[in-house]
């Protein structure tokens, strides 16, 4: 049962990434992304990551994401402002072959680790250990995270700014 | 029990993460490349929750909303400077900015 | 005493310098008259005699030689080179001479270079010449002797282009220096051989002559040849004569001084210094002397058939200076020096002769077109006289003394070849020169293109100083036959050495036919110039009249071929290869700049794609590493 949800889940992940990559409108490729990021919550959710399943959603899926695709509607984007690609699949086959060796290598080295698992307690993954363990061993890049986004907000309006004329 | 091994979650998040290199390096489309960012990001994370899981320790789980949180920033930042560039250029294609290069200076 | 050895080689050469000075303020500032020039340019040539008589009373009386040392010149190591002068017999015998046949021409030259602009310029390259052949004549050692060698080939190269707006000067100029050069590499291939044998001790000739019996045979005589090229090259003979004839283009005291009486002896005088060599090699001597057997002759049979007035002369200079080797190849050296020093009077008189009826004829050459000069030059008519029957060999000239001498040597040493081409030679020389003498001064008619002149008695009297020099010059040799004590070759020393084997009657016989042959030669010339009718003279052809055509094969042979080479490797070799080769790589390396430089084209994508292609290697060389 277990495998086959997760053949499931990982050939969605997989399926999207390619559909995202190789899609010539952002809007389908932002699509596609969207059905990555819901299979692998799903993963997540699989691995006993409860929380982090559920964060996956409303934040990346729904927050993130859709940002993205309010941009790319926003934008306005026709046909002629759109880059022409002739050589996009070439490259994506030759680069694929070139990654072949990186991939090799990792995934050796991960080869050796244990195949088989021992038994989790019974809350692993729940919201009470999550947050126990990121507000005593992570305090720190807690706050810094914060210090970021404050950076990152005040930065995307100053940004955003209309040039004075 | 293949879902039961770390091995097959790895494949699964190289590949991901493969596919999201491929994607900055083939795509011209500024809009592509940010995504294929973010898929190497979350290719990452399920990299993290899965040694987590394998090794009863919850540091995975928290590093993992750490990268999410970061990558939000990242994309408020991201998407202001795609519409200044947007603006200036009316274009979406990633090889017009190179002002770097003594020959093309725009 | 001896540091009076310097100052004659000094005085001339720092009046040349001050001459120079003053002639570089007289063309940049403001001009000066000609007595600025004149007066150093006299007083020098005369102080340096007179200290050349003092130092010759002072060896003359105490029989040793003065040496004079100043200073280290060139130290390298163990090897030790001094500037040194020596003033023996020898040197000071000729300094006596060069210094005052060279102050007469001096005084001559005031005269003749009077019109022209280069006046100052003339006296600084001719003073210079004085000083650098005094050098020669002084030095105590062959490397001192050099650098005065190479000094009286400068001047004269300087000199023989004074008239430099023509370029044929200046090509004879270029002749004289280039032919010099091919002499002196081997004399300096010569030297070499020595300093590397003889050098440890220091280089003066009394080192090299205690350690020259040392050497090899075979290593002696190549030595002898080398050093004896480089005397061929400076006295013309064959075959590197060539420039002699082409440097009568200079001015006539030019070729007074330098090509008469001074620097074409110093081949002579450096066979006669290396007398220790010489005398250990006899047949090369016995080289030495045919060679200058054949160049008496060849220049002879030339001479007969040319009709500038010049060459005439320089063709005879070659041919008495064949004489002079005849004497010091056979080991005559006291004889060949006699010689040097008569040839120097009647020569130097010569050439000064003709240079005042050039003059008075504006500037004309060509003997055809004189004539009947004896009325209008009365004095150089007498004084050309005198000489041409010295060089001639009439006694009580002094040529018949020095002549019989060297004529008597090569009978006595055997050398019946070399004695009779010299009789042939003596013949010829006898017919030419009297053949100039009529037609110049005698003849039916004259055929004067601008009406003669006068010369002035500044030209005139070193003329008669000169005559009374051809007159009585020989009597210093007067041979012990005919009563005299044969001063010279006694003093000399070399004479009384060898001893001569002949008996009385033979010597009265050998004389009787110079004096003999002598005038037959003037016979023949009286009978065909003596009223020659220059309205129908016609020019002359033929291969004599051409020289022999040397000229023309030199050309073909090394000029040519040398100009080939030259251009092969200026355009072939030069511009086409090495230029090609150079710029080649220069612009190969800029190109493959370009190349590299498109790696930075500000594509972030494309670093990127360098960044993964550069992770996939490092990857596979993990992979086969951990293999």
């Amino acid at each position: 049962m277990m495998d086959i949800l997760f053949l499931l889940l990982s050939s969605f992940a997989i399926l999207g990434a390619m559909g995202m990559v190789s899609f010539h409108q952002p809007v389908h490729s932002a699509l596609s992304l969207i059905l990555t990021i819901m299979a692998l919550a799903g993963l997540f959710a699989l691995l006993s990551a409860s929380f982090l399943f559920m964060v996956q959603i409303i934040i990346y899926a729904g927050a993130i994401l859709t940002l993205f695709i309010f941009i790319i509607m926003f934008l306005n984007v026709k046909e002629a402002n759109l880059p022409k690609e002739p050589n996009k699949n070439i490259t994506l086959f030759l680069g694929s072959l070139a990654l072949l060796p990186f991939n090799f290598l990792i995934l050796r080295a991960f080869y050796k680790m244990p195949l088989h698992v021992n038994a989790l307690e019974s809350d692993f993954g729940k919201i009470k250990p999550l947050g126990m363990e990121l507000f005593t061993q992570w305090l720190l890049p807690f706050e810094l995270i914060s210090l970021l986004l404050l950076v990152a907000l005040i930065g995307a309006v100053v940004l955003g700014r209309k040039e004075e004329a | 029990m293949i879902a039961n091994t770390l091995f097959a979650y790895i494949v699964v998040a190289m590949v991901l993460f493969s596919i999201g290199l491929l994607g900055v390096i083939s795509r011209k489309n500024i809009f592509v490349i940010y995504m294929s960012i973010e898929l190497m990001l979350n290719a990452i994370n399920l990299i993290f929750v899965s040694l987590s899981r394998y090794h009863d320790d919850m540091g995975g789980q928290v590093m993992a909303m750490m990268v999410i949180a970061i990558a939000a920033a990242e994309a408020g930042v991201f998407l202001s400077l795609i519409i200044v560039l947007y603006r200036r250029k009316k274009s979406l294609d990633s090889d017009i900015f190179r002002t770097l290069s003594q020959k093309e200076a725009i | 005493m001896s540091a009076l050895l310097a100052g004659i080689v000094l005085a001339p050469l720092l009046s040349s310098v001050l001459i120079g000075l003053l002639y570089m303020v007289s063309i940049t500032k403001i001009p000066l008259a000609k007595t600025w020039f004149t007066l150093p340019a006299l007083f020098a040539p005369l102080l340096s005699f007179v200290f050349g008589v003092i130092a010759f009373i002072e060896v003359y009386q105490t029989g040793t030689a003065l040496h004079f040392e100043p200073y280290l010149w060139l130290g390298v190591g163990e090897y030790k080179i001094y500037m040194g002068f020596l003033g023996d017999k020898l040197s000071l015998f000729m300094v006596i001479f060069i210094t005052f046949v060279g102050w007469l021409i001096h005084l001559y030259a005031t005269a003749y270079m009077s019109e022209d602009e280069g006046y100052g310029k003339f006296f600084f390259y001719f003073n210079l010449f004085l000083s650098s052949m005094l050098l020669l004549v002084l030095a105590d050692g062959p490397l001192i002797m050099f650098i005065g060698w190479e000094g009286v080939g400068l001047c004269s190269y300087l000199l023989i282009s004074f008239y430099f707006q023509d370029n044929s000067n200046v090509v004879a100029g270029n002749k004289a220096f280039i032919v010099n050069r091919v002499g002196d590499l081997g004399f300096l291939v010569g030297l070499a051989i020595l300093f590397f044998y003889c050098g440890n001790v220091g280089f003066s000739y009394e080192n090299i002559a205690h350690q020259v019996a040392s050497m090899p045979a075979s290593l002696l005589q190549i030595v002898g040849i080398a050093l004896f090229i480089g005397a061929m090259g400076k006295s013309a003979q064959i075959p590197l004569y060539v420039w002699l004839p082409d440097a009568m283009a200079g001015p006539t005291p030019v070729s007074a001084l330098i090509h008469a009486a001074t620097m074409v002896t110093a081949g002579v005088y450096m066979v006669a210094r290396f007398s220790f060599l010489y005398e250990l090699i006899p047949n090369v001597g016995l080289f030495i002397a045919y060679i200058g057997a054949f160049s008496a002759l060849f220049a002879a049979v030339i001479a007969t058939k040319q009709s500038d007035i010049k060459k005439i002369l320089a063709y005879s200079t070659m041919s008495q200076l064949g004489y002079m080797f005849i004497a010091v190849g056979l080991g005559a050296y006291s004889s060949a020096l006699f010689h040097v020093f008569t040839h120097a009077f009647f020569k130097a008189l010569l050439f000064m002769g003709a240079g005042a009826v050039i003059i008075a004829l504006h500037h004309e050459q060509n003997i055809f077109k004189m004539g009947k000069m004896r009325h209008v030059t009365p004095v150089v008519y007498i004084t050309m006289l005198m000489a041409t029957l010295a060089i001639s060999g009439i006694p009580p000239f002094a040529g018949f003394f020095s002549k019989d001498e060297i004529l008597l040597v090569a009978f006595a040493s055997g050398e019946y070849v070399i004695w009779g081409i010299a009789v042939c030679s003596a013949v010829l020389t006898a017919y030419y020169m009297f053949r100039l003498f009529f037609v110049v001064f005698e003849g039916k008619n004259a055929l004067h293109v601008n009406p003669p002149h006068d010369v002035s008695w500044v030209m005139k009297a070193p003329l008669v100083v000169l005559a009374f020099g051809s007159l009585f010059a020989g009597f210093i040799g007067l041979p012990s036959l005919l009563g005299g004590s044969h001063l010279i070759g006694s003093w000399l020393g070399e004479w009384g050495m060898r001893g001569l084997h002949v008996s009385h009657e033979t010597e009265w016989l050998l004389l009787g036919l110079n004096v003999a042959i002598s005038l037959i030669g003037i016979g023949i010339a009286y009978k065909k110039f003596y009223a020659y009718d220059l309205s129908r003279h016609k020019e002359a052809k033929g291969i004599v009249y051409n020289k022999f055509y040397i000229d023309e094969i030199y050309d073909v042979l090394f000029v040519r071929s040398i100009r080939k080479l030259s251009e092969f490797i200026a355009v072939g070799l030069d511009v086409n290869i090495v230029d090609r080769v150079i710029m080649g790589m220069s612009h190969g390396f800029i190109k493959l700049g370009h190349v590299v430089a498109l790696v930075q084209n500000a594509n972030v994508r494309f670093y990127a794609l360098i960044m993964m292609l550069g992770v996939s290697v490092a990857s596979c060389y993990l992979i086969w590493m951990v293999e």
